[in-house]
Parts: structure tokens; sequence; C-alpha cells
């Protein structure tokens, strides 16, 4: 074998740690005996044999996963794979599939390892190399037990509730009925000396005493269910749930092994387990009597989204369940506000921008709100409203829907304004066309109402979207300049190649998916929202709409609407990741936890926003370019 | 007569096998030439490359670069960067380098891109060193590619099936020099990609369909 000698291998070679370290004599002693080999995307490798050892990639990415496909790490040019099964046979039987076509250098097994042994630096780098995986592997295998069927496995102990309410056999049914109304719940349990005898529940109530008749002074010990079903603490939430489905039973008592009983499991208890509930939520809200408890109950939110998230639940149905909770808030605290400073002097309207007026809300949205009133306020009147959206705006910001940083609140005296005041206020931005006005234009063109003291829900509402609309229609150049505005970010198509080879490094290369991604679309749904004859708020609505109306060709329109769903999916999961780990909801994607196929995705998904652009260009541009 | 016979039967045979083999189990000697010049008859051979392809990988031991001694540099010293103290420090006879290249191919596939011009210039190579007649089996990737555009009915434009072009749409990366040995291991790049792109059971057979064929080197 001779050394070898291509321009175009030593310059590549030579360029890449630590390959770059070696002297020209080492370089040339190291690729001896090298080969090449294009493998295909989807393709797995076989590291047996000859191929039990080290190859760089040239050009491409592969990925490395457990025998089971659990991920261990992506890499891309200038990275090497097979490090563990020439330095220790690949006791981890680890695969490598390529996630791209890929042109592979494949080192010579004994070449590699008289390298390795000769240069200190060299070896240490490539066991540097398998530490890592190995530390990525142990976190991989640990995720691929965190699975669903963990979930079920949990003891009963540590989701039964403990303060029970308890009866005795000779207590009167009318007693008991007290009991349990004031405790809040279902079911009582009937003890005597200790011993669990029997259970009453809300439907024994119902169907022993009053279906048939009988006398609420009658007995516990003659309607009770003597002997009910029960199991020990340290069951498993898998069994009560068999249990409960096998016997039609929604109270389960557990008990100890002398049969005292020490906690109650009912079906609510398995529910909340295994995810909370958005309606669970909701109900929670409106049963709040203060913004304390409102924001204690409210504690659960980002669980609830985590939850809804982990579910694979659709983003734009994540959304829409935001929205309703965060409406459901909102018209809670107006009604609170409503209660604390008596009645407002007028009708009004609250009304939402932004996020929840689309319904896209996510971890961390921020609040932007306002409200339209009937007539001008009295100063009386004013330091009413004043009061009112201060106390409705700081609620919602205390129960984690932030406050707006641009201060589009409704606790800002701007953005408290007559029907006429808001006509005017659209009016002038689509006349100005001035670059702030823009700025306003793509908050406040998402326009929704979430609550309506007057006899006509939203009327004015729909008034003040049909006359903005009428503007918008008059004036082509507002739409050209909203149109320019809209192009002006473009998708970062560029950004595969940086991330795949940074993305060990030291900086790493984040991809912002609201603002590079989900934003770009939001812009071109509203600019195509604002061209319909039907206004629609949400983005997915107005892609629709401008089908309906012909605005947009069906094929264009479905990728675009792909496009949302798949970025909005993206950001949901990698804002759970980062809450999840940091506490602080971060629309930023770290590209270690883009899958293969996700990044391929991505990468078509970013090119359908370029395309979209391109073809609004053409419509909306036209002669104004 | 019975000698031509046995050849026959011989080249008959293996053309049987490669009905059947995958290509991997055949060797491969990817080459690629640099000329004065595009007519074979007036121009001549400045430098030869080649690499090997050997159980389906490239061995980039094999890989050799060759200026010839009878190399005329002149002006074409932009093109593929030979420079006269070269031919003059490590230029070879044309002969030597073609007996040696006779020698390779012996039990080898010839790769080229655009078969026509390398094959052009080894024929009148051959003639003017009088080289005993001599038989090879060719694969040519630019006709390969061709094929391939024509069965998936995507046209191709103008200067789309260049090297770099084609490499392009596999993935490959840019090399910057021209010389003759690294197109050559461009063209092998590019042979291996085309290859993964027919599935994992492609025949030499099946290449030979799409861009492929026998030659005869003689003298005459």
């Amino acid at each position: 074998m001779a050394a070898i000698d291509i321009p175009e291998v030593h310059k590549f070679i030579e360029a890449i740690p630590p390959f770059s370290g070696l002297s020209l004599l080492e370089r040339k002693q190291v690729l001896t005996g090298v080969s090449m080999l294009y493998v295909r995307q989807g393709q797995t490798l076989v590291l047996k044999e000859d191929a039990a050892t080290v190859h760089l990639i040239r050009r491409g990415a592969c990925e490395i996963r457990t025998p089971k496909g659990g991920l261990v790490d992506q890499i891309a040019d200038g990275e090497c794979f097979g490090v563990s099964s020439v330095m220790a046979q690949n006791p981890d039987g680890l695969q490598v599939v390529a996630m791209e076509d890929s042109l592979v250098y494949r080192f010579d097994k004994a070449r590699f390892m008289e390298m390795i042994e000769e240069s200190e630096a060299f070896g240490l780098f490539f066991e540097h190399t398998q530490h890592n995986r190995l530390r990525k592997l142990t976190r991989s295998q640990n995720r691929e037990l965190s699975s669903p069927a963990l979930q079920l496995s949990t003891p009963i102990a540590h989701i039964m509730t403990r303060q029970l309410i308890q009866a005795t056999p000779e207590e009167t049914v009318q007693t008991i009925a007290m009991r349990m109304t004031e405790a809040r719940v279902s079911s009582i349990l009937v003890v005597e000396e200790g011993r669990l005898q029997g259970i009453v529940t809300d439907r024994d109530l119902r169907s022993r005493i009053l279906a048939v008749g009988s006398s609420s002074n009658a007995l516990v010990a003659d309607i009770m269910t003597a002997s009910p079903v029960t199991l020990s603490p340290d069951s498993l939430v898998m069994q009560a749930q068999t249990l409960m489905s096998e016997s039609n039973i929604h109270h389960l008592p557990i008990v100890d092994e002398e049969h005292r009983a020490v906690g109650m499991l009912t079906a609510a208890d398995l529910l909340r387990h295994q995810e909370l509930s958005p309606l669970l939520l909701i109900n929670q809200i409106h049963r709040q009597q203060s913004v304390e408890s409102l924001v204690h109950v409210c504690k659960q939110w980002p669980t609830l989204i985590i939850n809804l998230i982990v579910t694979d639940m659709k983003a734009a149905d994540v959304g829409k369940v935001l929205a309703t909770v965060s409406d459901n808030l909102t018209r809670r605290l107006i009604d609170l506000a409503l209660e604390k400073f008596g009645p407002a002097p007028m009708a009004f309207q609250f009304l939402v921008f932004g996020s929840q007026a689309r319904r896209d809300q996510s971890l961390g949205s921020d609040q932007d709100n306002g409200l339209m009133l009937e007539r001008e306020p009295t100063e009386e009147e004013s330091r009413y409203f004043a009061e009112f959206s201060e106390f409705v705006c700081q609620g919602l910001g205390l129960c984690g829907i932030r406050l707006c940083p641009g201060n589009i609140m409704a606790s800002n005296p701007e953005w408290r304004k007559t029907t006429a005041g808001w006509q005017q206020a659209f009016s002038r931005w689509i006349k100005s066309s001035a670059p702030s006005a823009l700025l306003h234009a793509s908050i406040f063109f998402d326009i929704r109402c979430v609550y309506d003291n007057g006899k006509e829900e939203g009327a004015a509402v729909k008034d003040l979207i049909k006359s903005m609309q009428l503007e918008v229609s008059k004036n082509s150049v507002f739409l050209a300049t909203l149109t320019r505005s809209a192009l002006v970010t473009k998708p970062p198509l560029g950004f595969f190649r940086h991330f795949l080879l940074e993305s060990s490094g030291e900086h790493k290369h984040q991809l912002d998916l609201k603002h590079q991604g989900l934003a770009l679309i939001n812009d071109l749904a509203r600019l195509y929202g604002l061209s319909c004859q039907t206004y629609r708020v949400g983005t997915l609505d107005r892609i629709e709409q401008a089908i309906r109306e012909k605005l947009i060709s069906v094929d264009t329109a479905r990728n675009l609407m792909d496009a949302w769903d798949k970025l909005n999916g993206l950001r949901l999961e990698a804002q759970r990741g980062h809450f999840q780990a940091t506490g602080k909801a971060s629309a930023y994607l770290d590209p270690k936890d883009l899958s293969p196929l996700e990044r391929k995705h991505l990468k078509t998904t970013f090119s359908i926003i370029s395309d979209v652009q391109d073809v609004a260009q053409q419509r909306f541009l036209r002669g104004y370019s | 007569m019975w000698i031509a016979l046995m050849q026959r039967l011989t080249a008959w045979r293996l053309a049987q096998q490669s009905a059947k083999r995958r290509w991997a189990e055949w060797d491969y000697l990817v080459l690629d030439i640099e000329t004065s010049g595009l007519d074979a008859k007036q121009d001549h051979i400045v430098s030869v490359g080649w690499v090997c392809i050997h159980n389906g990988v490239i061995e980039l031991d094999t890989a050799r670069h060759i200026v010839l001694d009878n190399a005329q540099i002149g002006d074409n010293v932009g093109i593929h960067m030979i420079t006269d103290s070269d031919v003059q420090q490590y230029g070879k006879r044309q002969e030597s380098v073609l007996r040696y290249l006779r020698h390779l191919l012996k039990n080898r596939v010839l790769v080229v891109h655009h078969a026509p011009m390398e094959l052009g210039f080894l024929k009148h190579a051959w003639q003017t060193e009088s080289l005993p007649t001599f038989s090879l089996s060719w694969l040519d990737t630019l006709a390969i590619e061709r094929s391939k555009a024509n069965r998936a009915q995507q046209p191709i434009q103008d200067g789309g099936f260049r090297l770099d072009a084609c490499r392009e749409r596999y993935g490959l990366p840019d090399y910057q020099g021209h010389d003759a040995l690294t197109d050559a291991l461009a063209t092998a790049e590019l042979l291996l990609a085309q290859i993964a792109y027919q599935g994992k059971d492609c025949r030499l057979y099946d290449l030979n369909q799409m861009g492929g064929g026998r030659a005869r080197l003689t003298c005459r």
C-alpha cells in the first residue's frame, strides 16, 4: 500500500480535528488504506469485519442508534463514527444510519490503531468521542424507560386521597349527605372500630333513597354497599384501573393489611394522574373567588400544556384549547373585577389581539388586549375602566399570561377606545403605511371579542372589522406595503448546513421557530385574510377562506397549512423541552432534539414558506415593487 | 484460430456471468485523461489519473496521477496546472504508461465520464505506440446519468451532464482542483452514488445497459 496523494483528500482531512493536529507524514500514514463509500439515505451501515473501524463523513449526515432504535447521536461532515467498534468491538451494538446521502472515508483498522498509539492527542480525542457517545447512550436509554407504561406502574399510594370522609353505620342518611356536601365529595366510607365496613356514594343516595322514596332518616347500614371492593396502597395504578372498569365502580377504598381505610381513589384521581384535563382547569377557574386562588389554580397551566403536547395533540388544537382556557380565565377575571368595582357604567367589549385572538397561544405567550367602550366615558367612568383594566391585566399576568412588553393592554389608556375611536385608529394605520402603523397592523388586525356585557354579543367588534376591511380593500397601496413587510424576513434555508456543522461545537446554531418561521406564515395568512371578503382571525381559517375566495391555489394553501402545523408542532415541542429543563419557555429549537425526519420536513417547510412568499409577491406587489 | 475461439468463449462466459453478478463483485478502474485539446487526431495526452474500486469501495491507495514526458504544455497550463518543469521532472513515457494501464485494465472494467472522448484518445495513443490489440469493457457515468434522466423523463438542462453538475445532484462535494486525478476520483464517487440510487442489487449488467460497452484498442 502506498501513501495517498490526493490533494482534495488532504485538503479536507487537514482541516478536521484531530487530524489537523497530525503532521503531514502522520496524516499520510493514517490515510494509508483508506477507502471511500457512498451510503444512500436511510441505509444502515453494518460495522463488522473490515468495516469495524473508524469512518469519517466527507459529506452527509448520519445517526448513531441503539439496537432498539434509540437515538444516541447525530453527526455530519467532518465527524467520525465507528470509534467504539475499533476501540472496544462495539459492545453496545450501535448502528449507523444515513440521514442524508453520505460520502464516507473508511480508515484501515490497523493503521488507525497504530496512530492512536503513536499520537497521544489523537488517541485522547477518540477516547473522548467514545466517552461522549456513551454518555448520550445512557441518556437515550433513560428516555426509553420513561414511557407511558411507567405511568401505569405508579403505586396507588402516590395518587390516592388521604383525607377521608367517614361515617358510622348507625348514622342517618341525612347527616352523611350533609357531611358529603360540605366536603364536596361524592362518596363516604363507613367505618366501625377502625375497620372499613362499607361505602356510600352519590349514586347510592339517589338509587336507594330518592328513587324508592325512602326516608332521609334511614340508617347508613341499610343503604351502604357492604364489603366493597378494595385495594392495598402498594397496588399499581394499572391494577386499580382494571379493577374499577371490571367492577364498574368509580370509587375505590384503599385499605391496609388490618382492613383499616387509609385512602380513597376515584376515577377522577386516575384521570388527573394521567393527564390534567383542560375542562377540569376551566371548571376550577370558574369556581375561584379571588385572584389569589386563580393564581394558585393556574399554576397547573404549564403542566396542562405539557400534557397536551405530550399526548401528540395537533398543534392547531393545542392552540385552540389554550385560547379557550385563557378566554375563560379572562372572563373570570372580568367577573371578579365587576364584583369588586361594581357594574360597569356602560356597555363594553373586552378585546384580545395577537396570538390569543388567532387562537395559537403556546407556553409563555404574552397578553395583547384592549377595551371597546359604548361611548366617550366621563372622567369618573374613565377612572372606573382604568381600575377595572388594571385589575384584569395584572390578574392575567399573575396567572401566567405575561404582561405585554409593548404595553398593548387594556390597562393602557391608549387602548381603551370607543367604537368610533377604534375605527379611526384602524383607518389611520391603513392610510399611513408607516412602519409603526404596519407593526400595529400586524397585532391589531388579529382581533377577537372575549367579553361583551352589551345586548348584541360582539356586534360592535363585527362593525369594526367590517369597516377595517372596507378600508383595506379601498387601499391597494396599504396591501402592497403590508406585503413588502411580510416578505422582508426570509425563512432560514441556509440554516441546515450550519446546524450540522456546528451541532456539537460550542457555538450551536439555534433556530427561532417563532420569528423565523411561524410569524412569516402568520403574516402571509393575514395578508390573504385581509384581502378576503369575509374576515377570519385564525391563520388556518384565513388560508381556508382564501381558498374559498379563490385568492390562492388549493395546493399552495394546503402546503402552507401543513407548514404551519409542522412548525407549530415543533415550536410546542421545543417549548416543552425548554420549560421542563429550565422553567422558561423558549421557542428556540435545539438542533440536537431534531430527528432526521423532522430535519428533512423542516427544510421542506421552510422552502414552502419561501415559495408562498414568492406567490404573494406576484399577487400583491404587481406594479408596486 | 483455436485461441481466437477460446477468447470468444471466455468473453461470452464473462458476459453471461455479468448478467448475474452484483456490481461490487467486479473491479473497476476509473480513469480521467487531461489532453492538450479536444481532437484525438491532433491533440495529445498531457496526464492521466486513475483510482480503483474494489469490493464496492474506492481504494484511495490505488490513486495515481501521471504526467507524460512528451506533453507540450504551452498555453494550456492554466487548465490542468501542469507546468513544463513538471513534465521534465515527473514525465513518464507514454508507451510505458499505456502498458501499465493495459496491465491494470486486464481484470477491471474501465470507468470514464464521457466515453467517446477518453476512448478516442486511448485508441489513438494505442496506434501511435503500436501496442498489441486489447479489448476492454467500459462504463460511462455521463451515459448512465443520461439514461437515468431519460427513464425518469426529467429533461436535464444544457451543461447538466458536466461532471460537477452530475455530482451536485447526488450531494457530492464541490472539488476545487481539476487535474486528472481529482476528476478520476470525482468520477468514481459519482459512479458509487449512481449505483447507490439503483438499489442494492444493482448488477454490472444493469449499468452496462444504461451506459457501457466493449471497446477494442488496436495498433491499426
